[in-house]
């Protein structure tokens, strides 16, 4: 039986041209990382610490932005094309948005290092949320916004071949793993209007000088509006694959399709009305709105509840398929060996604990007390971070394999990767998490402060320094494992059948379903009344309070070349 | 049960964050243990983790793949 690139080899192209991107964002976002872990720590100084925005904000964008959305969009196709069993519609359109993302992505990373090298008056040290009133370099909104139009176009192309399978099929259920590419894509398409908004009426024009003042407060909400469906726009993959390809890998069946397309539908109706709960220390915006973000944000947790009882439940099956018994020694009978399945559970545990810990971020009250500390990268570290990023790593086991034709170079390696990852990120997470809770800030190159003494709960800040230095390190380690396993992967001799692409059929099917979930319109509609809800009031009310334009100047982040124009600045924002 | 070496692996990994969590549910019921009693903990998890696999350990896979 043949795999996906034999069966679709021009679509295979056009997923791993993605995943090369992606893959190689991660090296160098694993690099900065590593950079920074040793920076902050003050293990390993070799950076002017201006120079660590520059790779802070490189680590940021190409590990969040680049690294997962490439992934996804590689993903999402392998998805639409194999569970729908029909090449793209026009292949010239996908290699239309590859081009159009990787051309923006290159822009945004070059505006990024250019700040490395002083003799370019370039820069783009403004951090992935990238909103004002610090400024980038043209060249950097400008390939943001190109990149975003890229995922418009893949969203097309997906729904242009579910619209061909649906004149051909119109009484089926829509496949489930479309329906999973379908339901984000519209998430997405919801979300990003509140970026693409900010950085084409507003961020580009200030940029280029066209216009001279901004409404720091309006881009921030904008990038909000966007800035946390984002997250579940990075996870909806690592969900696809929980739910379609983990109970597979773990000798079962996925416990309920009903389930799985409900989670989707939450997601698309609560992911955008909650970005404001990012903004509970923001003056400008009423305490009322804040505490709506946050009721929202509560509902959030259902999806992710379902989801956790959904693949255990499907995992369980998996093990008592293959001999496990018990209450919990069945544990004992999952495929342990695999690193994809053992990666994609590790990833799962870790994401259980960093849903704790957003709940602390999600409450109103107790967010103050971590607000812009540590606390915080240590939770997105074990969301995106580790159930999105060891997910994809863990996944790139199974599924390149289908797209190359060859078999994964050493499972071993793989394995070891994973299990390297998961130590790596419970020492940096939880001294992360412990520093936050002593008041450790988070973005700083000089977080230890003169004259000055962080109270520790427990232990003490050089354990905590040492965990980051530490942890920050297996974590780089693991990423050159997983880079060189893949890169190796790719000399191996090609054969028939690299890897079981197989995927069986739910224990309780699509038909078990009610039909009203595959309603797509339906859940939409409903999704841009919530959004209408949530945010048409504060946005009024911010731009009533400053106007469109606001009246900030903006802070170019050219700060080795323009040292004293920004400090000029700076006193004249904060004045 | 058998254990795969897999899953000695997988075990031990599990094994750090019990050890690092353990001071913090101690510190709870305000008992603050030092940090060298991870390294011990650590120890003697490894220990019984390694008695436990050599007891039940599967036969090992010879396929590098």
């Amino acid at each position: 039986m043949a795999t996906f690139v034999d069966r679709y080899p021009e679509e295979a192209s056009v997923v791993k041209a993605t995943l090369v991107v992606s893959f190689l964002s991660l090296g160098i976002g694993a690099l900065f990382g590593l950079v920074q872990a040793l920076h902050r720590t003050g293990y390993l100084r070799f950076l002017d610490s201006v120079d660590y925005y520059t790779i802070l904000t490189g680590h940021g964008v190409l590990l969040a932005l680049v690294f997962t959305i490439f992934f996804l969009m590689g993903l999402f196709t392998w998805a639409v094309v194999q569970s729908l069993e029909r090449p793209l519609p026009d292949i010239r359109l996908s290699w239309a948005w590859v081009g159009l993302t990787t051309t923006g992505a290159t822009f945004a990373a070059v505006a990024i290092l250019a700040g490395l090298i002083p003799s370019i008056d370039m820069s783009a040290d403004v951090l992935y949320t990238f909103y004002a009133p610090l400024m980038a370099h043209p060249l950097f909104y400008v390939g943001l916004a190109m990149f975003i139009v890229g995922t418009w176009l893949a969203g097309a192309d997906w729904f242009l071949a579910y619209r061909e399978w649906r004149a051909e099929n119109p009484d089926e259920r829509i496949p489930l793993q479309t329906f999973m590419v379908l339901t984000t894509m519209l998430m997405w398409y919801l979300a990003t209007l509140g970026v693409a908004v900010s950085t084409v009426f507003f961020l580009i024009p200030w940029s280029f000088g066209w216009v001279e003042t901004v409404n720091p407060l309006l881009t921030r909400t904008l990038f909000w509006f966007f800035g946390h469906p984002v997250v579940y726009f990075w996870l909806m993959p690592a969900y696809l694959m929980w739910y379609t390809v983990l109970p597979k890998l773990a000798g079962g069946r996925l416990f309920s399709d009903p389930l799985a397309r409900v989670v989707f539908v939450l997601f698309l109706l609560l992911s955008t009305p909650v970005g404001i709960h990012h903004q509970y220390l923001d003056p400008g915006i009423a305490e009322g709105f804040k505490f709506i973000a946050m009721t929202n944000t509560m509902f959030l947790l259902l999806p992710s509840l379902l989801t956790a009882f959904t693949v255990v439940a499907s995992m369980e099956h998996g093990a008592r398929q293959r001999g496990g018994e018990g209450y919990v020694s069945w544990l004992g009978s999952l495929p342990w060996r695999d690193p994809a399945f053992t990666g994609m559970a590790l990833a799962g545990v870790m994401f259980a604990a960093g849903g704790f810990s957003g709940m602390i971020n999600a409450g109103m009250n107790i967010n103050y007390l971590i607000h812009n500390t540590l606390w915080v990268p240590g939770h997105f570290h074990l969301t995106v971070g580790t159930a999105v990023a060891l997910t994809m790593m863990a996944g790139s086991y199974w599924l390149v394999p289908q797209l190359t034709g060859k078999r994964l170079y050493s499972r071993p390696i793989g394995l070891l990767q994973v299990v390297v990852w998961f130590v790596g990120m419970v020492l940096m997470s939880n001294a992360m998490h412990r520093g936050g809770l002593a008041g450790i800030p988070r973005r700083t190159a000089e977080p230890q402060y003169q004259n000055f003494d962080f109270s520790m709960a427990l232990g003490t800040v050089g354990e905590i320094r040492a965990g980051i230095a530490i942890g920050g390190t297996l974590l780089f380690v693991s990423v050159v494992l997983f880079l060189v396993n893949i890169l190796l992967s790719a000399f191996e001799e090609p054969i028939e059948n690299p890897v079981d692409d197989s995927l069986p059929e739910p224990l309780s099917g699509a038909s078990g379903s009610p039909v009203v979930l595959d309603n797509l319109r339906l859940w939409t509609a409903i999704a841009v009344v919530l959004v209408i809800l949530a945010y048409t009031l504060p946005l009024a009310g911010i731009v009533g309070d400053a106007g469109l334009l606001g009246d900030v100047p903006g802070v170019p982040v050219w700060v080795s070349a323009n040292a004293e124009a920004t400090l000029d600045l700076l006193t004249e924002v904060i004045a | 049960m058998k254990m795969s070496r897999a899953g000695l692996l997988v075990a031990v990994a599990f094994g750090i964050p019990v050890a690092i969590e353990l001071r913090v549910l101690f510190s709870f019921f305000g008992v603050e243990l030092p940090l060298v009693s991870v390294v011990v903990f650590e120890a003697l998890f490894l220990l019984l983790v390694a008695v436990l696999y050599s007891l039940n350990a599967e036969p090992k896979s010879a396929s590098k793949h």
